[in-house]
């Protein structure tokens, strides 16, 4: 690896990371994110009633015992929305990992071929996001049966055209640089110029692409979730699966209802104000650079 | 998927594939009861107490004289653009509700579970009940003002029973000889049957055994029912007007009659809550207390004999042992699964169906969970840490929700179920009806005609596998037996085995929950397990 492209990588990222940290919506996203993602974690641990167990009638807002009354089968409700977070978080967090893996890796290859290769794997994407991700999830999953994996895949492979094509735009830059040339002609193979110069200069676009990616992967769990489509049994506890099974008695008993809808919501909130905040971030970088 | 749109799916997928004689044909018709005449015991909790059939007593209980005149509009569960107005082929509930209106049978069973003669003046057997003679109401006609005669009757019986196109009801007329229907006078028409059998008053007394012209044309539907075809528009809305010569005198009030698709069932809801229609079937348990406190809606539930059982296939491990299937009888615990699956709005069963038959036995003890005797019948049969796998569906309210009930209470026992959640159309696809351990639903029919459907080697929906021999005889006799009093002490037997060693988890009895405005009256509780009152829209008026 070529020294220019070493510092590059760290103050790239490191600097990067610090100086978003730095700005207020990336912290109260962070916050944000964070409060959800201990609930969702922990929930279980310090949930009062079991996932699955009945504690009153069902849609009684104030069943004794309870702190937000029971839902459509008379569980807590309370309890039912500490244990439903993990399924949404870490399906949203495999899927936005596969989706953006898969991505840079197609904008890598592609970005930096400069031959028909670049032409078939691009035209390759423009058909596929011909198709809105959630029609391209529903026929996934209309022809594989919903397991917790075909959801990853579904959707990963929604977001893979999607960040091969601002990837690839982010590879095309760099692969025009003086140091990348330099280190073509100190022989280097293509694929360790890929990983050693072109990866680490594109870190800022990924991280916003990878937050970005993570709040559409929590809308499209939750949504895949509130059909009933994500491959969990029907009586796992999951705040997409909540919202819909407890739906028709939302005039009755809004609780069950709400408490998902709040964290899905806070959920997508705050991933997105940290990829806005880094992204924000690294757009000025851009500038001081070209400055 | 919520169940609403499950059922549109569904609904399209049947749409495309199946649409003559098939499982849910059958189930969809909630039928009715054996031969015999008697109130069910049921009734006792109900306010159904107003015969129906009558002349013209059917006003209900509610304020007043009917009033001649408006338009009803009433909101259909479901429904697709495979529905149909064909007299002999409904398969889901709006199509049931349209069959109601347009078409009548011979008999019916009425609000109080009793045989009323409808088109018939009288149906009688011969002392061996292989012949039966019906009488045709004098002075009855079709919509088209012309008279009902025996060969329309005739007709109409060789139009089901086709063998080439079998409508819904001709597997309940199995024992019918098609070449043995004669006129004997312009009123009468004589029935052969190849074998003796009790169940034919229940075979002609289905909603889908309607009467029709000679020249009937479904695309031009005419029957004998209160309300004359007016337009059809499948899956979204049927427009029906008043029969002004309907033989029940002052039937029905209503000018007109429209019914209105709604596949989601908040939407329904809210239809009625702010006076699209006036109307509706199937409330959602969780929207009963918001129905309850507007005080401008009333609220209509009616006791039935519906049921949804988990299914045990008794050939299939590991149900084959009978120790397992007894000890998952006793790993239900069925007040629970009444208060958390119907909110409370069921009633106890005993792992019997039919519980509106007359003969029905109630002398057997009710059964109740039991964990401790669970596990060792588990243990002895070699299972303990039983794991087995229930398919489910969202076939019908309730059932997925019970399968999660169970789950839970087996937990307690240490069987582990695993839910296979299946959409509709895959549950009554290839695997249905092999499926080792699943649940369904069934409607309201006496116990011969129930046991004719789904508990004998030859019967269509036989879930269970169920093939007793002791039981499969009892059965055959008690539909050759005259004597009614016989005829029930074998029942009680049949129904007896089927409690010790059956395949189905009967839990609970499923109660009807309809509502409507109070701006019409002439609703009543019903236990022919239909919605409204039995859709019997005849009845209503506006107040």
């Amino acid at each position: 690896m070529s020294s220019a492209a070493d510092t590059a990588a760290s103050g790239g990222t490191h600097g990067l990371v610090r100086r978003s940290l730095a700005v207020g919506r990336t912290r109260a996203g962070l916050v944000i994110t964070s409060i959800v993602v201990l609930v969702a974690v922990f929930g279980p641990f310090v949930a009062p009633e079991s996932e699955t167990g009945f504690v009153g009638a069902p849609f009684s807002p104030d069943a004794p015992e309870t702190l937000f009354g029971t839902d459509t089968l008379g569980r807590d409700v309370w309890s039912r929305f500490l244990y439903g977070g993990g399924s949404v978080l870490w399906l949203s967090v495999l899927c936005t990992v596969a989706g953006v893996g898969a991505g840079l890796l197609v904008a890598l290859v592609a970005g930096y071929s400069r031959t028909w290769v670049d032409e078939l794997l691009m035209r390759t994407t423009d058909v596929l996001l011909a198709f809105p991700a959630i029609v391209l999830a529903l026929l996934f999953l209309a022809v594989f049966e919903p397991q917790p994996w075909t959801v990853v895949a579904t959707v990963a492979a929604g977001h893979a055209p999607r960040v091969a094509r601002v990837m690839r735009a982010a590879v095309l830059d760099v692969a025009g640089r003086d140091y990348v040339r330099s280190a073509e002609s100190m022989g280097l193979r293509r694929w360790s110029i890929r990983l050693g110069d072109l990866l680490p200069n594109v870190t800022g676009p990924l991280m916003v692409e990878t937050g970005l990616r993570l709040t559409y992967s929590v809308a499209l769990v939750a949504g895949l979730g509130f059909l009933g489509l994500s491959g969990l049994q029907a009586d796992q506890a999951d705040w997409g699966l909540m919202i819909n099974e407890n739906r028709l008695g939302f005039t009755v008993q809004p609780w069950a209802v709400l408490l998902p809808v709040i964290a899905i919501g806070l959920l997508t909130v705050g991933t997105n104000l940290i990829a806005d905040g880094i992204a924000r971030t690294s757009a000025g970088t851009d500038r001081e650079v070209v400055g | 998927m919520h169940e609403s749109e499950r059922r549109v799916i569904a609904a399209a997928m049947e749409a495309g594939g199946r649409r003559n004689l098939s499982r849910r044909d059958v189930l969809r018709g909630f039928a009715v009861g054996s031969g015999a005449l008697a109130a069910p015991s049921w009734l006792a909790a109900c306010s159904a107490a107003d015969p129906v059939g009558g002349s013209q007593s059917d006003e209900g209980g509610a304020s007043g004289e009917p009033k001649r005149g408006g338009s009803l509009r009433m909101g259909a569960a479901g429904g697709g653009s495979g529905d149909t107005v064909d007299a002999h082929k409904p398969v889901d509930r709006p199509d049931i509700n349209r069959v109601h209106q347009l078409y009548e049978p011979l008999l019916i069973r009425d609000a109080t579970f009793e045989l009323t003669p409808v088109v018939a003046e009288s149906v009688e057997p011969n002392d061996d009940l292989t012949v039966w003679t019906a009488r045709i109401r004098d002075g009855i006609t079709f919509h088209d003002g012309r008279p009902v005669r025996p060969e329309d009757v005739i007709a109409s019986f060789l139009r089901i029973t086709d063998p080439k196109d079998p409508k819904v009801g001709a597997q309940l007329l199995s024992f019918l000889d098609r070449k043995g229907m004669k006129k004997l006078d312009d009123r009468t028409v004589e029935f052969a049957l190849t074998r003796p059998s009790a169940l034919f008053l229940d075979a002609i007394s289905e909603y889908f055994q309607g009467i029709v012209p000679e020249d009937y044309d479904p695309n031009k539907p005419v029957g004998t029912g209160p309300f004359a075809f007016e337009s059809f528009d499948p899956g979204q809305r049927s427009v029906f007007s008043r029969y002004a010569d309907y033989w029940r005198e002052g039937e029905p009030y209503l000018d007109e009659l429209v019914i209105i698709n709604f596949t989601d069932d908040a939407a329904r809801v809210n239809a009625l809550i702010s006076g699209q229609v006036e109307a509706i079937e199937s409330l959602p348990y969780g929207q009963i207390s918001v129905v309850e406190n507007d005080s401008k809606l009333t609220v209509l539930e009616s006791e039935s004999g519906n049921w949804n059982p988990f299914t045990m296939r008794v050939d299939a491990q590991p149900f084959s042992d009978v120790r397992v299937r007894q000890a998952m009888r006793l790993i239900a615990d069925r007040q629970q699964l009444i208060d958390q699956v119907l909110v409370g709005h069921g009633k106890l069963a005993n792992d019997l169906y039919s519980p509106g038959d007359p003969c029905f036995n109630d002398s057997l003890p009710q059964r109740e969970k039991d964990l401790d005797q669970a596990k060792s019948l588990l243990k002895a049969a070699g299972q303990e840490g039983l794991q087995v796998e229930l398919t489910t569906s969202p076939v019908s309210q309730g059932i997925v929700e019970a399968a999660q009930v169970l789950v839970e209470q087996a937990r307690a026992a240490g069987v582990d179920i695993r839910l296979n959640q299946v959409d509709t159309g895959t549950f009554y696809g290839d695997d249905y009806l092999s499926w080792p351990f699943a649940q369904d639903f069934w409607g309201t029919r006496s116990f011969l005609a129930q046991a004719a459907q789904g508990s004998l080697p030859a019967s269509p929906f036989n879930e269970t596998h169920w093939a007793d021999e002791q039981f499969v005889s009892l059965v055959k006799s008690a539909e050759e037996e005259v004597d009614e009093q016989k005829r029930c002490e074998m029942i009680q037997e049949a129904q007896a085995i089927e409690h010790e060693s059956g395949g189905h988890i009967i839990w609970g009895f499923v109660n009807l929950v309809d509502a409507y405005s109070n701006t019409i009256s002439g609703l009543d509780p019903n236990v022919a397990g239909h919605p409204l009152d039995r859709y019997g829209f005849r009845h209503a008026w506006f107040v």
